[in-house]
């Protein structure tokens, strides 16, 4: 199994949609197209705000109740970071398509896929953020996702950042984070058992990666350098891969 | 912005108040991707890069891409969908709903010559009404004047769609300096005949005698849009494109 460690982007390569995205982290690759704002159906019509509709299509087959559960995820998600209320009677419409998913090659892939929703979610938002920042429909802010797991470890536990699938199966607890740019928490999702104490662990530990206190409200170039070492920090990444695509889109300023 | 490099700025991001330009006597004029969340605080919306105007005191984000969204005195080019009996209902966009324009707005129209126009047929028109609770609204005329001002049906020809970035420096007053698109100048130069209008919806429409001479024009636009041509390659592309046609 070969899991990529840096995360890899590319911005609008897709000439038919008005966003789109390529996104791949942690063994998953994602691609992600956005329309917006388009024509609404009748019944999906809001007066005062654009819909949000969000399509998750698995690697493999039709999508199910797993998709469906993760659609509701990510469209309560983005609807509180697009200014919806800019094109009300309008549809913003997110598809997500999953390219690779990482294999646990010790269990059957169709018993843990079932088995649990959240692994995904995290490279999903990643990939629709950057499709809706290459769309350039308005937002508040942008985000950063990340996933633990709680994975026991000789009488104690640990708290493993971006689990493989192995570390999922074997975790006793399973959390995916997502933080705006405000440093704000706009997504928590935990399946498995555990206590207070164990979530607040993770959360902290979620907060940290997510918001890295020395960029949070500076964009100084030296700064982005000296933080780049610091390991795939997501928001930065987010950042340096838009400020690469703008620069080559104004090539002419 | 002479003292350090381009400013790039991603939804949400705080705007260091240096960079804002202020003049006491005139109004602080914001352009697209900014939001103004009063009292005093400006966010941006989208990723591009800051742009400041001193003279004019007015501060935007440039970026390019997405989906034209129509505003108040843009030149757009839309294709008719249907007539009405007062409206014929023009695409600016696919998939979003369809624009009005006035069967009278249009140089010399009376209830009784009014033009006649087909669904298909492409009009250039200026936006008169953009407000996102209703459909947006074209005219064809001045309504100072009652000139078409070189607005109107357009005939014949052919419709590409360029880039939303493309498009607007196809329409700035200075296009070669300040936006430094040189195809069509060079390919004047080079002794074609055509006719263009620049939709800021992202589409050009191309005219001319000859069909080859359409075919030339558009895919010299295309590619320079496509590939993000300087001055120079678009010079070598224009002389590359007439050897191969001719």
């Amino acid at each position: 199994m070969t899991v990529n460690t840096e995360p890899q982007a590319l911005i609008s390569h897709l000439p038919k949609a008005d966003g789109s995205a390529t996104f791949s982290y942690a063994g998953y690759t994602v691609v992600g197209a956005v329309n917006g704002p388009i024509e609404v159906q009748r019944r999906d019509e809001l007066p005062e705000e654009a819909a949000v509709d969000v399509i998750v299509r698995p690697a493999a087959g039709v999508g199910g109740t797993r998709e469906r559960h993760l659609e509701s995820l990510i469209q309560s998600t983005l609807r509180q970071i697009i200014l919806v209320n800019n094109f009300p009677r309008t549809l913003i419409q997110v598809i997500l398509q999953i390219i690779v998913a990482p294999e646990n090659e010790y269990v059957n892939a169709k018993i843990t896929q079932a088995s649990s929703n959240l692994p995904i979610l995290p490279a999903l938002l990643q990939t629709a953020i950057l499709s809706l920042l290459s769309s350039t429909l308005p937002l508040t802010a942008t985000l950063t996702s990340t996933a633990l797991a709680i994975v026991p470890d000789q009488g104690g536990s640990n708290i493993v950042l971006n689990p493989t699938a192995r570390e999922v199966e074997q975790s006793q607890s399973f959390h995916v984070f997502a933080f705006t740019s405000h440093n704000e928490l706009i997504l928590a999702e935990s399946e498995g058992s555990f206590t207070m104490k164990e979530w607040d662990d993770v959360y902290a530990r979620a907060y940290s990666q997510c918001c890295p206190p020395a960029l949070s409200s500076d964009n100084d170039d030296a700064m982005i350098d000296d933080q780049r070492s610091a390991g795939s920090d997501l928001r930065h990444f987010t950042r340096s891969t838009m400020e690469q695509k703008i620069v080559s889109d104004l090539y002419w300023k | 912005m002479a003292t350090q490099g381009p400013v790039i700025v991603l939804p949400g991001d705080q705007i260091d108040p240096s960079l804002i330009p202020s003049r006491p006597k005139k109004a602080l004029k914001l352009g697209p991707g900014l939001r103004h969340i009063p009292p005093n605080e400006l966010v941006p919306t989208v990723a591009g890069q800051l742009t400041t105007d001193h003279k004019k005191n007015s501060i935007w984000v440039e970026y390019n891409g997405g989906r034209y969204i129509p505003a108040v005195g843009d030149l757009v080019i839309g294709t008719v969908q249907r007539s009405a009996a007062e409206y014929f209902y023009v695409t600016l966009t696919d998939y979003t709903s369809n624009a009005l324009l006035p069967q009278l707005a249009f140089e010399m129209a009376t209830k009784k010559t009014r033009p006649n126009l087909n669904p298909g047929a492409l009009v250039y028109a200026r936006v008169c009404l953009a407000n996102r609770h209703m459909d947006p609204e074209l005219e064809c005329v001045s309504p100072a004047t009652g000139k078409a001002d070189g607005l109107g049906p357009l005939n014949g020809g052919m419709l590409y769609d360029v880039s939303l970035g493309l498009a607007r420096r196809l329409l700035m007053r200075k296009s070669l300096e300040d936006g430094k698109v040189a195809v069509l100048e060079e390919l004047g130069a080079a002794g074609l005949a055509f006719e263009t209008a620049v939709g800021r919806n992202g589409k050009v429409w191309v005219n001319s005698e000859s069909v080859k001479t359409v075919l030339i024009v558009g895919r010299a636009i295309q590619e320079t849009d496509e590939k993000n041509l300087s001055v120079d390659q678009q010079k070598k592309l224009v002389r590359k494109l007439i050897k191969e046609v001719s």
